[in-house]
């Protein structure tokens, strides 16, 4: 944490856009703090920065292992926490403090992380294991809450809440003591910012600064019990819960922005408290402080477009801040389509690959599909890496359980060359069914554990919050105060499979230059045996999903269907838990694929799978973008979850605006044929080759990794590595 | 059928939209700045890539005319005896040997390019036949653009235009929705000396086909110490002024990349250290050209 209180001259004038240039030079600063410190490694920017080198909390335990467990250990943790947390004051910021690091993550450097002892889960960690599954017991938030609550209520409002309803539900104090806890830890952090604030204001000498630094003392003491009654107010509210929430256990799901804050900024507006400018630097400001996932546009609940001036607003405050962002645009036939071309626009131009894109028309008609109305689907916004959420409505997991299908593939292609019978395609897919059932069965138990157990592990307090039920209920989201449960279940490596099958149908059903016991002594020997090196690149040149109309496609068609109908079927373990299937491997395409063998696509052992629905790079000699976002419009499982696309694309595509325009084109086509998300990184392989040898050179270099934005320098070699291959075959 | 040597999708620099190029094998100019040299002869040729050889021997048990063996020194290939049958390229999977060039069959091309008709009809796009030259293959390129319109599909040729026109251009009118057409050079003798072939005809063909008022695109590619001059350039803008259908005129900057192309097939490259000019430079021409009265784009 450095210190920026009057590091500025007394007579230097700021106007808002120059605010924000120092603002972004000092994120550079904090940026390089940050570099090698392993907790911020190979994640999202966050917006968090360094605590000062003396700062250490010491948890209090509740249980024998040292570590604390449930509603007590977790809030009383908590409230120590925000009672103790530094107070970091920037006079150029509109906004007060940062966060700095979170109780998960402060519980694994504790060496007391991991699921609470007392509750095992032994009798689901031989299928775990088999299949290599992401099981996501005891993982936590990643799902999205209702911020119209807090912002209707403000802290105070929420206290009375929780003393209200304590009263109308006897025997659940448990529950309310630890969210009356909860809340008021977060007011005595804001009291202290408050005073960190007053003791700036006896050392800044500019001016300009102190204004600032007199207007934000008065918000927040405000905050302290008020609800916002402008958008300043509105957003350093939203701060104050996106930093307390991240503090707690990470939670980074934003809202639907341009909709929530338009009231404020429309109503300042109206009475001349706020001019355009000054909306702009709140919203940079806001941005800054942390880059949760924000949607922009889409359809209101009755089938409006959502697109306002004021959304436009965000764009343009994004641009100012030219950072790390995570705004999803969200796109549908009969949007304004000069949003989408200024999207693009910004998108080329800051190359912070930001925004991105999610489709309404697949998304919502997905959703239905579970038995949802219209109404409630386009409420499910992009608040996530990859995932949509009912605000304040649903429990989900999202992007924390994925089944490792090439793991799957493996184990029946093994199941098959051990046994006697009939050496085929069809038969390897046969067993590859019956083991990816076993395996989803396996998956959808654990979200099961989960749900039974996480609320004495670790109980959601933030975001009960802000949800619609929990308070009302006196139940926790993971244990029943959640209006629905849909349960993600992502499956991984889709083109490593069909990679897979399609090679051995290739090669030695049709073509027959391959025995199946060549091919498997080959596996086995990890392609490094005589002729070897041969078979692997035989197999490896064989048609790849991606590639357009072909047989890979085909298997990646067939493999999904087959997928999606296995997790469809886990609805009926328990009424009122549904599953829903999506395709994605965030940033696990590494770790996911040091649990298989050599596979019969030419990978080597413990090689990457492939990322999320994408194909493996080199999957077409013209890599044409169109052949590869077809295919993953069809395999999309199509209930409301996502199976991204991931883009490189050079700067140069879109260099006027006719390149724009067939940009924003392609865009609304992948749409209409299905799509659901589509990331987009712009970048060329000179510049990704430069940092890869120097990251620290490129402090402000922002890539986006999977579904979430990262800067470069922040990557593990390992991840950069990811990134830069993926990069340069695209180029 | 047709001899192609690619069908390259999202093709976004050859017309209007999102657009598939095909591209067709065989020329009859000899431009010596030409980036596609792979496309010159009408043949499959070999494509010989030795830094990825990985010494398998495949190759050898399978050529049919022993054109390539095994030497102390290494694999050894010997192209006059080489046919380009592609039985060597068929079982060559470290990509160090590719056969340039095959014949499609009109659906065959159909199959691939169709697969995105959906862009083309968001983008106002389509599927343009390049090359190589289209015009070598007229019966081919005639089939295939009417099987693109009875589906739907606009249509484009990017072409030299060196051909007669009652013979060959004018059956592919009815089905040809946009000409993009080359003009390397104004001068004839400059023409005739850099690309092998005479200009007379093509700005003949250019003033009938905008007597038939079909839409025309003209672009020049320009290559440094050829045509990088306001001289060069001012006239054939100058010309462009008659050709009332002409969209717009389009200055190419020199593509460097087809230097790996030239070392594969073993050719001699006259431009191998040349390369794309400044973007002042090009777009001082453009300016030259925009004083004209000219709508100018630079690609």
């Amino acid at each position: 944490m450095r210190n920026r209180i009057n590091c500025l001259p007394k007579d230097l004038a700021l106007p808002y856009q120059e605010r924000l240039r120092i603002l972004r030079e000092r994120k550079i600063e904090d940026t390089k703090d940050k570099a090698g410190v392993r907790s911020f490694a190979d994640g999202d920017d966050y917006g968090a920065i360094t605590p000062p080198k003396d700062y250490v909390f010491k948890p209090i335990p509740n249980h024998r292992n040292g570590s604390f467990y449930g509603f007590e250990g977790w809030s009383q943790n908590f409230f120590k926490l925000m009672s103790e947390h530094p107070v970091h004051i920037d006079p150029v910021d509109a906004f007060a403090c940062r966060w700095m690091n979170c109780m998960s993550w402060m519980r694994q450097q504790n060496g007391i992380g991991g699921f609470n002892p007392d509750l095992s889960y032994d009798h689901l960690k031989p299928a775990i294991e088999k299949y290599g599954i992401v099981s996501g017991i005891g993982s936590d938030a990643h799902f999205g809450g209702d911020y119209n609550i807090g912002l209707q209520l403000g802290f105070g409002g929420l206290l009375d809440k929780l003393v209200k309803y304590r009263l109308e539900n006897p025997g659940h104090d448990e529950f309310y003591d630890a969210e009356i806890l909860t809340v008021m830890g977060v007011q005595a952090w804001i009291r202290n910012a408050c005073y960190g604030i007053e003791q700036a204001l006896l050392q800044e000498e500019n001016p300009a600064l102190r204004e600032n630094l007199e207007q934000m003392l008065e918000c927040n003491r405000w905050l302290i019990e008020g609800a916002p009654r402008s958008l300043r107010e509105a957003c350093q509210w939203i701060c104050w819960f996106n930093m307390a929430s991240r503090e707690y256990n990470r939670d980074g799901a934003g809202c639907q922005l341009d909709e929530t804050l338009r009231p404020y900024y429309e109503r300042d507006l109206a009475n001349g408290s706020l001019t355009q400018d000054e909306a702009k630097y709140y919203i940079a400001c806001l941005l800054l402080n942390d880059p949760h996932y924000y949607q922009l546009g889409g359809l209101s609940p009755e089938g409006k477009d959502m697109v306002s001036p004021f959304s436009y607003l965000i764009l343009e405050a994004a641009d100012w801040l030219d950072s790390s962002c995570n705004l999803t645009v969200r796109v549908h036939q009969g949007m304004d389509k000069a949003f989408l071309k200024k999207s693009v626009e910004y998108l080329f131009k800051n190359k912070n690959g930001w925004p991105r894109f999610s489709g309404d028309k697949a998304l919502s008609e997905g959703f239905m599909r579970k038995g949802y109305p219209a109404e409630l689907a386009r409420q499910r916004v992009a608040v996530g890496c990859h995932w949509m959420s009912l605000p304040g409505l649903e429990y989900t997991l999202n992007d924390c359980v994925k089944t490792n299908n090439l793991k799957v593939f493996r184990v029946a292609l093994d199941e098959m060359m051990a046994s006697d019978g009939e050496r085929s395609t069809e038969r390897l897919f046969a067993l590859y069914e019956k083991h990816q059932r076993l395996c989803v069965e396996a998956t959808a138990r654990c979200i099961l554990f989960h749900l039974d157990n996480q609320v004495k592990n670790e109980p959601e307090l933030m975001l009960n919050l802000i949800s619609h039920g929990p308070v009302e209920k006196g139940l926790d989201m993971v244990d029943g105060g959640a209006m629905y449960y849909n349960m993600c279940i992502d499956g991984t490596g889709i083109a490593s499979v069909a990679d897979s099958f399609a090679a051995l149908q290739q090669r030695i059903e049709q073509e027959k230059r391959l025995s199946w016991e060549t091919m498997y002594e080959s596996l086995c020997q990890n392609f490094e045996n005589e002729g070897g090196e041969y078979i692997r690149r035989m197999l490896s040149a064989s048609n790849r999903y991606g590639g357009g109309g072909g047989i890979a496609d085909a298997w990646g068609e067939r493999i999904s269907k087959s997928f999606t109908r296995d997790v469809n079927d886990m609805d009926t373990l328990r009424k009122g838990v549904k599953f829903i299937p999506g395709w994605f491997s965030w940033s696990n395409t590494i770790a996911l694929g040091k649990a298989v063998k050599a596979t019969p696509n030419g990978r080597k052992d413990f090689e990457p799978i492939n990322h999320g629905a994408n194909p493996h790079p080199g999957f077409r000699k013209d890599g044409a973008l169109t052949a590869m976002s077809n295919i993953i419009c069809r395999i999309q499982p199509g209930y409301g979850n996502t199976a991204p696309i991931q883009l490189e694309l050079d700067p140069g595509m879109a260099r006027d605006e006719e390149g724009v325009e067939k940009i924003c084109d392609y865009i609304l086509t992948i749409f209409d044929l299905g799509a659901t998300l589509l990331n987009i990184n712009i970048i060329n392989a000179q510049q990704i080759l430069a940092a890869n040898e120097n990251p620290d050179l490129y402090p402000d270099l922002v890539v986006r990794v999977t579904g979430f934005t990262a800067y470069f320098c922040l990557l593990t070699p390992e991840f950069r590595k990811l990134v830069v291959d993926r990069i340069l075959l695209a180029s | 059928m047709g001899i192609l040597t690619n069908i390259q999708r999202f093709s976004l620099n050859d017309g209007p939209g999102i657009r598939s190029t095909v591209f067709f094998k065989g020329c009859n100019l000899r431009c010596r700045w030409c980036h596609n040299p792979e496309t010159l002869s009408a043949r499959p040729q070999l494509l010989r890539y030795g830094q990825k050889c990985i010494g398998c021997g495949a190759c050898v048990t399978a050529c049919p005319t022993g054109s390539r063996s095994l030497s102390p020194e290494g694999l050894r290939y010997e192209e006059k005896t080489c046919t380009a049958c592609g039985a060597c390229a068929d079982v060559c999977f470290s990509g160090a040997l590719e056969l340039c060039g095959r014949e499609y069959s009109v659906d065959e091309v159909l199959g691939e390019v169709l697969q995105d008709k959906p862009y083309y009809e968001h983008s106002g796009g389509g599927v343009t036949l390049s090359g190589g030259e289209v015009l070598m293959q007229p019966a081919f390129a005639c089939q295939l653009l009417r099987a693109l319109k009875e589906r739907g599909v606009s249509t484009a040729i990017e072409t030299n235009f060196s051909f007669p026109f009652e013979e060959v251009i004018g059956p592919l009118l009815p089905w040809t929705d946009l000409w993009m057409v080359d003009i390397k050079l104004f001068d004839a003798q400059a023409h005739k000396r850099w690309t092998g072939g005479d200009n007379a005809c093509i700005l003949e063909n250019l003033r009938r086909l905008a007597a038939l008022g079909k839409p025309v695109i003209v672009r020049t590619p320009v290559i440094p110490g050829v045509n990088d001059a306001e001289a060069e350039i001012v006239p054939i803008a100058a010309f462009l002024k008659e050709i009332g259908s002409l969209q717009y005129y389009e200055l190419l900057n020199f593509n460097p990349l087809g230097a790996s192309k030239y070392d594969s097939l073993e050719m001699n490259n006259d431009f191998r250290d040349a390369r794309p000019l400044p973007k002042e430079r090009i777009e001082a021409l453009a300016d030259a050209a925009r004083a004209l009265g000219l709508q100018v784009k630079v690609g």
